[in-house]
């Protein structure tokens, strides 16, 4: 999305269509076209939103929501790329753990609350070990297969250069695997908040998933809508604010979800 | 080895739980986790309740399929279709579609409808996008040659266009079945009375353990027989297609 003249005459459909559709939304609401108390007016939902950032409620019901996206992320993203830099060097591994993430994968994230609850403390870190589920696996096997992909001339060079070891590993291995290593932390990232949400539907009474629950459960329609803004605009920040940074810092290397 | 470290896992569970190393309450040995699972077939609801996941899972997968391709194809052929619908598909890709559950409540009241439109929502839009970089990655060539050979409007698109979009589509399609079940199991967890996701929650609920891992794994085999059985079907039916990866 660069600034430079033209981009506004050549995308300005792109701009339109939505400015149109929030009009014609306001619109329809006001006039009884769409019934208020199921779509309220953007711009009473924009009261509302500003309501519950400056009552803090919107504060006390994000914070709860970012630290356990922090936490999760920080433990998928660590034992993920450990396990997948292990499964990707060493066959034997590999071969037996394959079968056993097979199964667990496809399993919704929030599913394995119960069995987590059975074996961590009840409350903040069976949420985030919950979470961090499904991340887990997607680092891990993105990992795998970023040590997989690299060329084995590249690893036979670097052997006849004399890299072993720690030298292989930490100048030929990682940043061969290390494009996909990100584009894992990226997915992984984007899944945390998708399972944080529901999880917090669950079983929290604080977080962002929780404040949208309580929301409809009393009704209160416009807070709902509020509320999805603002875990729309976060979920935005996180899968494209990594794919900028991504960019930034490997601009070799294309992402490789995009392939 | 592929057989060997999951049976070992599951012979080492039975042995804890067998010597309550581990607490046989929370976590049965899986012989009584099985025997769940055949009491829960031949006596119990199991059987009808694995149908009504699958049944919501397939109406929301034609319910997200139908309008997604067609959508993904006019989107890449026609410049002003893609400005005009990009903006909301990028605004409410990454957002959690469980979080639409609560606003198609309100709209739709709490019941199926509500279900299966969440995780119709959820495939809609990976296949929508799958099916755009299909067009959108073509190659360039090929549509030069076709039209040098004198194909044009629908000939152009079922010879050239269609065909290689195809892999992308499927890879969309597979990829939404399996977001679409993921989608299903959570809104039985959290809000139905009905299906695998609600027979967890409620046996979570009740510590009736053995059948609550019986219904997890039920789900477990689910994914893998979905996910599996499609990219196995995927690399039979476009052969010309490279490997559509392992995610």
């Amino acid at each position: 999305m660069s600034r430079r003249p033209g981009w506004l005459a050549q995308h300005w459909l792109a701009v339109a269509s939505p400015v149109a559709l929030l009009i014609g939304w306001e619109v329809a609401s006001a006039v009884g076209l769409l019934r208020e108390a199921f779509f309220p007016r953007p711009s009473t939902v924009l009261i509302h939103l500003r309501r519950l950032v400056t009552d803090g409620t919107l504060l006390a019901h994000a914070l709860p929501t970012l630290s356990r996206i922090g936490g999760a992320f920080a433990l998928a993203a660590i034992l993920g790329v450990a396990t997948g830099l292990a499964m990707g060097l060493w066959r034997r591994l590999r071969e037996g753990l394959d079968p056993v993430f097979a199964v667990i994968y496809p399993i919704p994230s929030v599913l394995f609350l119960p069995l987590v609850s059975f074996l961590v403390p009840r409350g903040e870190t069976a949420l985030i070990v919950t979470t961090a589920a499904t991340s887990f696996f997607l680092v891990a096997f993105t990992t795998t297969e970023g040590v997989r992909q690299i060329d084995p001339l590249v690893v036979e060079a670097a052997r006849h250069y004399g890299a072993r070891g720690r030298r292989l590993f930490t100048a030929v291995l990682l940043p061969g695997a290390l494009p996909f290593i990100l584009t894992g932390l990226r997915l992984g990232l984007g899944y945390a908040l998708i399972v944080v949400v529901a999880v917090e539907i669950v079983s929290a009474s604080r977080g962002l998933g929780a404040l949208l629950w309580l929301s409809w459960q009393v009704l209160k329609v416009e807070d709902m809508y509020a509320t999805f803004l603002v875990i729309a605009a976060l979920g935005a920040v996180l899968s494209y604010g990594l794919a900028v940074l991504r960019a930034r810092l490997l601009p070799w290397a294309q992402d490789v979800a995009e392939r | 080895m592929a057989l060997a470290v999951p049976l070992g896992l599951l012979a080492l569970w039975e042995l804890l739980a067998r010597l309550a190393v581990v607490s046989p309450r929370y976590f049965p040995p899986p012989s009584r986790v099985s025997t769940a699972l055949v009491d829960g077939f031949t006596e119990g609801d199991l059987g009808g309740e694995t149908l009504v996941t699958l049944t919501r899972l397939a109406l929301a997968f034609a319910l997200a399929a139908v309008p997604a391709v067609p959508l993904g194809l006019l989107m890449g052929m026609v410049r002003p279709v893609r400005e005009a619908v990009e903006p909301y598909i990028a605004v409410l890709f990454p957002v959690p579609k469980i979080a639409l559950l609560p606003f198609l409540m309100i709209l739709l009241g709490v019941g199926e409808p509500a279900f299966v439109l969440t995780g119709a929502i959820s495939a809609f839009f990976q296949i929508t996008i799958s099916t755009l970089a299909g067009v959108q990655t073509m190659d360039p060539r090929l549509l030069d040659v076709g039209r040098n050979y004198g194909a044009q409007g629908a000939r152009l698109f079922t010879r050239v266009i269609l065909p290689a979009a195809l892999p992308a589509i499927f890879t969309g399609l597979r990829l939404g079945l399996g977001l679409a079940l993921v989608a299903i199991v959570a809104v039985e967890f959290i809000a139905a009375k009905s299906g695998l996701g609600h027979l967890v929650y409620r046996h979570w609920q009740t510590l009736s353990t053995p059948q609550m891992y019986g219904a997890f794994a039920l789900v477990g085999a689910l994914g893998l027989l979905l996910t599996r059985g499609l990219r196995a079907l995927q690399a039979r039916m476009l052969v010309w297609q490279e490997d559509p990866g392992r995610l």
